[in-house]
């Protein structure tokens, strides 16, 4: 082992330097072309309104300023309890979405499973047609009463028949002889999903959990139309974007019903939030990177 | 296998049209039910208030979040259980998509009881088509006995949807959103203009002025977003804005006050062929950035720091910029000119029906609803704990003005309702951040105002809509580099406006336009 990864080293040594440097330098540059645009987002968030308006934006505040923060931070219990259910909504949305959608695709795939196609079809149908927006307000708030509810939230995100096509596309690539094996040895469904379907399909799981967590992360729309201001609780996105647009609107309308106006920094205000909403995950990012890579490349190949 | 699956798709549409006709049905019924119910309640003499009752209002604005509005609401309930045995509740729609959620929220049959509504910016007409509103006509004598007598008649009549009164207006309150130049009044008198401006020459001469003696000064640093040309039909013709929106620029108006139902065409008349070389040569003069057409700065905060001598907004606006830029710019003395002044003919008053209150339709306590919203309209306690809070905390009054208190801390006393459902002048307290002699725009605005007449005009844009778009489109297009003056040549950039406009069907527009109004009149002269 040693051995072999010395006597690369040496044969790269002439003109595998000059790739190598290549390399470094075009990863480099690209990595700074990410960089720069967050740099830029965390330099306007701490300059001041009147220094935005009148030099534009700057990696490095003019006149430096934390009253973006301040106001984004007015209530910081506010701010602790919409992080705390969204971390909280974004772990059990992807554990058990997770775990309903691989079980869905699996048996969606079985082909000892007599209904499948019917089945399938009616998952893949409502990808083509939609209630639309207004029977599922009804549905959620007249039929099953979750208005102000979190469950609200939760459900709609935890089967999308996107995801289950794509579960079910991967597992299809799993001999069904494995399944059969198993069961001439006495295993069980479960035990059969749980110990040998589970481990195998860790790729599509990753993927798969990378969607319906970024889902959950971001999600402001239900939350939006399901969780009414007397939630004092409600969802990261939501109450920023709820800081933005008040902001924006005491800005612009306020002034038409006499409202008293309140100078607010509109512009490092929005990049103050997109700090605020992308500051854990960018903490988060390295520790769970490498099952990312693995994902995505799986879902890359198998499309 | 083929009939299998046609059949099954068959029958799951037969199930979606069942369950949607289902839904149907039963609203139909609910409805039927609650007007029989109201008849029954007609019935009985005096008000029973014997039962406790939470009522309601769902307003427009973000719910505030320092506590402040729940310490108001408990005085204010005190003396709406000690009156009427009820309580209100306030439920806000937040301006996140606040546009989607009103409508559902009315589409859904929740059981509001009292909603904030406009006519002209949230869909009351078609939400009344859809009736999500109950009709009043009963109950307000009886339940609202103030606002039904303060309310004249023919204010009553543009509340009405189908005959039948289905919102209050907001009638009693002035709020004037037509626009206007801002300029100011000290460089005004350098430039040797004394009186106050009266038409867009004067506004040339003034910027030329400032051009010339102010070298720090941009005349007018206008943002992209700026747009003039509906000011200046405004100033130079007698023509009537209508509730027709054609995006980047106004397309159609109405021709005057007397011919209010019959469709004008400035864009076709010299008007905009003037308009055009004006702004070319302003543009040439240099009034305004080289690259105002991607300026994205606020024109606003230039103005306040001194930068810019002109600005473009509504009266509201300027009645408190005045006191900002009175402190920022001492002596600036800011003035306005509205863009009416020049012919004087076509000042129409805000719609009295761009705020409002509605009763729900599915509302459980119509009556009791109906005895709150009287109260917070005619009752000065109520009325002033809900529109400025407790005073000692949120403001004072010092000299017959509302001013903040010394010890009054934006973060954690500021208050706020968005109650505006029925404001009434008699009620407000003048505010020290509204320039005291605003009074005399208001006066000269009384001489010329006349009143809005397309309260319950609604164009129906269904038949035309990709014509509309496409309107829209070149306008958007073509329209920013003649606002801006941005063209070699203002009369072939005109022509080829109005050419691209005709080839996105602007004939068809119009006709359509010209052929609802002409039903308007009838049914306007029909209800007179």
């Amino acid at each position: 082992m040693d051995e072999t990864f010395v006597s690369a080293h040496k044969k790269t040594d002439a003109s595998g330097l000059v790739v190598r440097w290549i390399g470094y330098l075009f990863i480099g540059f690209f990595a700074l072309c990410c960089l720069l645009p967050f740099l830029l987002v965390l330099g306007t968030s701490f300059t001041s309104e009147s220094a935005i308006k009148l030099s534009g934006f700057n990696f490095w505040p003019k006149e430096f300023s934390t009253f973006a923060y301040k106001i984004v931070f007015e209530n910081p219990d506010l701010i602790i309890g919409s992080y705390i259910v969204t971390i909280v909504m974004t772990i059990v949305g992807t554990t058990v979405g997770l775990l309903l959608v691989a079980m869905t695709g699996y048996a969606l795939q079985r082909p000892d499973f007599m209904y499948r196609n019917k089945i399938s079809f009616f998952i893949y149908f409502t990808t083509l047609f939609s209630g639309g927006l207004v029977p599922f307000y009804l549905l959620i708030t007249q039929y099953l009463h979750l208005k102000d509810n979190y469950l609200a939230v939760l459900l709609p995100g935890l089967l999308s028949p996107f995801l289950i096509i794509m579960m079910k596309s991967f597992v299809r690539s799993i001999p069904h002889a494995i399944t059969e094996s198993a069961k001439i040895d006495g295993a069980g469904d479960f035990t059969i999903f749980l110990r040998l379907i589970l481990p195998m399909t860790t790729p599509a799981l990753a993927t798969i959990g990378l969607f319906i967590a970024l889902g959950y992360w971001n999600e402001w729309y239900n939350s939006m139309l399901f969780l009414s201001p007397d939630m004092k609780y409600r969802t990261l996105q939501l109450f920023l974007y709820n800081v933005i647009t008040s902001a924006d609107f005491v800005r612009n309308s306020a002034a038409a019903s006499n409202v008293q106006l309140r100078d607010v920094p509109l512009e490092s205000m929005k990049m103050a939030t997109a700090v605020v909403a992308t500051g854990p995950v960018i903490l988060f990012y390295p520790f769970v990177q490498r099952y990312f890579i693995k994902g995505i490349t799986v879902g890359a190949v198998k499309g | 296998m083929g009939i299998k699956k046609a059949s099954g798709i068959l029958l799951t549409f037969l199930l979606l049209f069942t369950l949607a006709a289902c839904g149907g049905g039963n609203n139909a019924a609910n409805n039927g039910a609650k007007t029989t119910n109201n008849a029954g309640k007609q019935d009985s003499s005096a008000p029973d208030t014997s039962k406790f009752v939470k009522v309601s209002y769902v307003v427009l604005g973000d719910k505030p979040k320092n506590g402040q509005f729940e310490k108001v609401l408990a005085k204010v309930n005190e003396i709406m259980k000690e009156k009427i045995n009820a309580e209100l509740e306030w439920k806000w729609v937040e301006w996140a998509d606040w546009q989607t959620k009103y409508n559902l929220l009315l589409a859904s049959g929740e059981a509001v009881d009292l909603i904030t509504i406009g006519t002209d910016w949230l869909d009351t007409w078609a939400n009344a088509q859809r009736g999500a509103f109950m009709n009043m006509d009963e109950l307000l004598p009886k339940y609202a006995p103030e606002t039904w007598k303060s309310i004249p008649e023919e204010d009553w009549n543009e509340s009405r949807y189908n005959g039948k009164i289905v919102l209050i207006p907001e009638n009693d309150y002035t709020q004037w959103v037509n626009h206007g130049f801002f300029y100011r009044g000290d460089w005004a008198k350098e430039a040797g203009l004394s009186e106050p401006i009266k038409n867009w020459e004067e506004i040339g001469q003034y910027l030329q002025y400032i051009k010339d003696n102010k070298p720090d000064v941009i005349p007018w640093d206008m943002a992209s977003g700026a747009v003039t040309w509906g000011g200046y039909i405004q100033s130079y013709t007698d023509n009537l804005d209508l509730p027709i929106s054609t995006g980047y620029m106004p397309v159609f108006t109405a021709q005057s006050n007397d011919e209010k139902y019959t469709v004008a065409e400035p864009i076709f008349s010299d008007l905009f062929l003037d308009y055009a070389k004006l702004m070319k040569e302003w543009a040439d003069k240099g009034f305004w950035r080289e690259d105002a057409l991607n300026n994205k700065n606020d024109n606003r905060i230039a103005l306040k720091a001194g930068l810019s001598g002109l600005d473009q907004h509504h009266t509201q606006t300027f009645s408190t910029l005045r006191v900002e830029m009175d402190k920022a710019q001492p002596g600036s003395e800011l003035q306005m000119f509205p863009f009416n002044r020049t012919g004087g003919k076509n000042l129409m008053e805000l719609s009295i029906t761009h705020g409002g209150t509605s009763l729900g339709a599915h509302s459980k306590n119509p009556e009791r609803a109906l005895m709150a919203y009287d109260l917070i309209r005619n009752n000065e306690e109520i009325y002033h704990l809900i529109n400025y809070g407790i005073e000692g905390v949120q403001y004072e009054i010092k000299d017959g003005k509302r001013t903040l208190p010394a010890n009054y801390n934006e973060a954690s006393d500021s208050f706020y309702a968005d109650f505006w459902g029925g404001r009434m002048d008699k009620f407000e307290i003048p505010s020290e951040t509204v320039w005291s002699e605003i009074g005399t725009l208001y006066d000269e605005y009384d001489k010329i105002k006349i009143p809005y007449p397309y309260g319950q005009f609604v164009f129906d844009k269904t038949p035309v809509e990709s014509e509309l778009t496409a309107i829209s489109q070149v306008a958007g297009e073509l329209g920013p580099a003649i606002n801006f003056g941005k063209v070699s040549d203002p009369a072939k950039a005109v022509e080829e406006f109005r050419a691209k406009i005709k080839t996105a069907g602007y004939d068809k527009v119009k006709a359509e336009l010209q052929k609802q109004l002409d039903a308007f009149k009838q049914k306007m002269e029909a209800a007179q």
